[in-house]
């Protein structure tokens, strides 16, 4: 009987350090995105990474007193380093990481069983779980998305594990009320204070190879962040009482949930979320039609759809994450993917396999003459031909002849012609100048000499 | 002085009257606040006790011009209108095109894409149809096909 645990017990050993190398959901993977921010500067009294002495004193207590506190939380440690998206498979496996990162002897048998099967649903969603990790045109989209926005791209790489959740005390992304005492020591203040840390915020959120330029840049995206979210909420609607009750909700959740039941570490989000819908609903809100910025783009587990119930919700990426960089729109994703498109903040594909095949772009565009005093329309094909084949849109919608082909807004506001695609995943009818675009006679008088 | 009470009697019932119909008007409208784009494709799903789709065009476009799917994989432009099915995904047809452990990951992770809060209708979330479907107005084809079947 003895024998056999002490079997099994190296043969586990022996197989965590072989799969923890590579796989994406691998202690080493779950480390570099939830754990680093602390572990890797040792901010807040973290043990640094492949410090033995530090580590050596925590062996004492245990493999599993390491699991629980990391799980559970302990002291400045948050609760699953803060992240309640993951599993207490994922945070057992980073720690084990770091364990043996610390120690390459530690006997670190464990959960290489228990967690195997969640640690290989999470390695085998890379596509929308981390972009970075993501094979295909999909990753090298976001690297080079990172290099040209700075700022967030910074964030997400330095400041997201602590600016996201709000470990720690740190102020959310987005939150005018926790940002709103912080904005008035002035932009520079808080960059230098980023710089240099202050109270458990470490120097540089604890990434001391980070440039200056790179801290202050994700500093003001944050910033700008904030206060986009507050000249919103000034508008009329109120989400301070639920940023308020999120932030309360968010250490307390993962604390509570310390076995892997995605359940009841998920409740209370959308309760938090419950009285800014409501404030939005309110009849004396100043539009409760128009969205605010900060309920835009909201992750999957708070957009209504998506089931907040199940784990692997959170595992989805976040629209904010996967279109941060983007050149932005007033509608629709709030992305102008032309222009993404045309400064090359996106590659998309135009074959399934083959990343070399270009769109034949044609360049020809049609003039409709429109009725009324509404500008005639200017139909582009470049911008068209761009991410579509011809026989998307001929002949099963337009008869490929000029004049064939009678047309009405309201039509296509119920989904005909171009309503197809504008108004469900193209920008939608509201950007009417966007096709209207040829001014009439009012224009050509006012250009004409008198 | 009988008038007088009477007169406020009826202000206060009309006053009362308005703020039911205050509290009738606060009540918030289905609000999905999906993002725009997303597709909950709920043909077979909630039927088989499936949890329903939803498809994130954005994600998609960031990866792939709108061409490789709705061109060379057959899409149709219409929610609910390619009779998928999981045999067919398995066959490497549809999103199993992608979905084959080689170029996305593969099918054996269900619920990334069965991820809908249950019983949510087949539908393309924040297009401009979904507001005049909220109103119970019928879509444009099935009202011309209700007016051509009365004679």
């Amino acid at each position: 009987m003895n024998a056999r645990a002490l079997v099994l017990l190296l043969l586990a050993a022996a197989a965590v350090p072989v799969a923890s190398g590579a796989e994406p959901g691998s202690g080493k993977a779950v480390y570099d995105s939830a754990c680093a921010a602390c572990h890797n500067s040792g901010a807040a009294g973290a043990p640094k990474l492949g410090d033995a002495a530090a580590w050596q004193a925590r062996f004492a207590s245990g493999i599993g007193a390491l699991y629980r506190s990391a799980v559970s939380g302990k002291g400045s440690m948050p609760a699953k380093g803060g992240q309640a998206r993951l599993t207490a498979a994922e945070v057992e496996a980073a720690v084990n990481y770091m364990v043996l990162a610390a120690d390459a002897n530690a006997k670190v048998p464990v959960v290489a069983a228990r967690g195997d099967g969640k640690a290989a649903a999470a390695a085998a969603a890379p596509a929308q779980a981390a972009p970075a990790a993501a094979t295909g045109p999909g990753g090298a989209t976001a690297a080079a998305t990172a290099q040209q926005d700075a700022g967030a791209g910074v964030y997400a790489r330095a400041c997201a594990a602590c600016h996201t959740s709000g470990v720690a005390g740190a102020p959310k992304l987005g939150d005018a009320t926790a940002w709103a005492p912080k904005l008035k020591a002035g932009l520079a203040t808080l960059q230098s204070n980023a710089i240099r840390g202050k109270g458990a915020m470490p120097p540089k959120g604890g990434n001391a190879a980070l440039p200056d330029a790179d801290v202050r840049a994700a500093v003001a995206y944050m910033v700008d962040r904030a206060a986009g979210a507050r000249t919103a909420a000034a508008t009329g609607t109120a989400p301070s009482p639920a940023a308020v009750t999120a932030g309360a909700a968010a250490p307390a959740a993962p604390a509570a949930a310390t076995p892997p039941v995605p359940a009841t570490a998920v409740a209370p989000t959308p309760v938090a979320a419950a009285p800014s819908r409501a404030a939005d609903a309110s009849p004396n809100a100043f539009n409760r039609l128009l969205r605010s910025a900060t309920r835009r783009n909201p992750p999957p587990h708070e957009d209504g759809i998506h089931d907040p119930a199940i784990e692997e919700v959170y595992m989805l990426q976040p629209p904010l994450t996967g279109l941060a960089g983007l050149p932005t729109s007033a509608a629709g994703n709030r992305i102008d993917w032309v222009k993404a498109l045309n400064q090359g903040k996106i590659t998309p594909r135009f074959d399934r396999l083959d990343p070399q095949v270009q769109a034949a772009v044609m360049d020809l565009n049609i003039v409709r003459e429109v009725k009324g005093s509404m500008p005639d329309v200017v139909y582009p094909h470049k911008q068209h031909t761009q991410w579509l084949d011809c026989s998307n849109c001929h002949p099963a919608i337009f008869k490929p002849q000029k004049g064939a082909n009678p047309m009405s807004m309201a039509a296509i506001m119920l989904g005909e012609q171009c309503g197809v695609c504008h108004g469900k995943v193209a920008f939608p009818v509201s950007e009417c100048r966007l096709c209207h675009s040829k001014n009439k006679v009012a224009g050509a008088t006012a250009t004409a000499p008198r | 002085m009988e008038t007088r009470q009477r007169r406020i009697g009826r202000w206060l019932r009309a006053l009362g009257a308005c703020l039911f119909a205050g509290l009738l008007a606060a009540v918030p409208a289905p609000d999905a606040g999906a993002e725009y784009g997303d597709v909950v494709i709920n043909n077979y799903s909630d039927a088989a006790g499936m949890r329903p789709v939803v498809f994130p065009h954005w994600f998609h476009r960031v990866r792939y011009a709108c061409k490789v799917c709705h061109a060379d994989l057959g899409f149709k432009f219409k929610a609910g209108g390619n009779e998928i099915n999981m045999l067919k995904i398995i066959d490497g047809q549809y999103c199993g095109a992608c979905h084959n452990g080689e170029i996305a990951w593969a099918i054996e992770n269900c619920n990334l894409c069965h991820s809908a809060k249950p019983r949510t209708p087949t539908m393309v979330h924040e297009s401009t149809t979904q507001g005049l479907a909220a109103q119970g107005r019928p879509a444009p084809s099935a009202a011309r096909a209700a007016a051509k079947g009365q004679p």
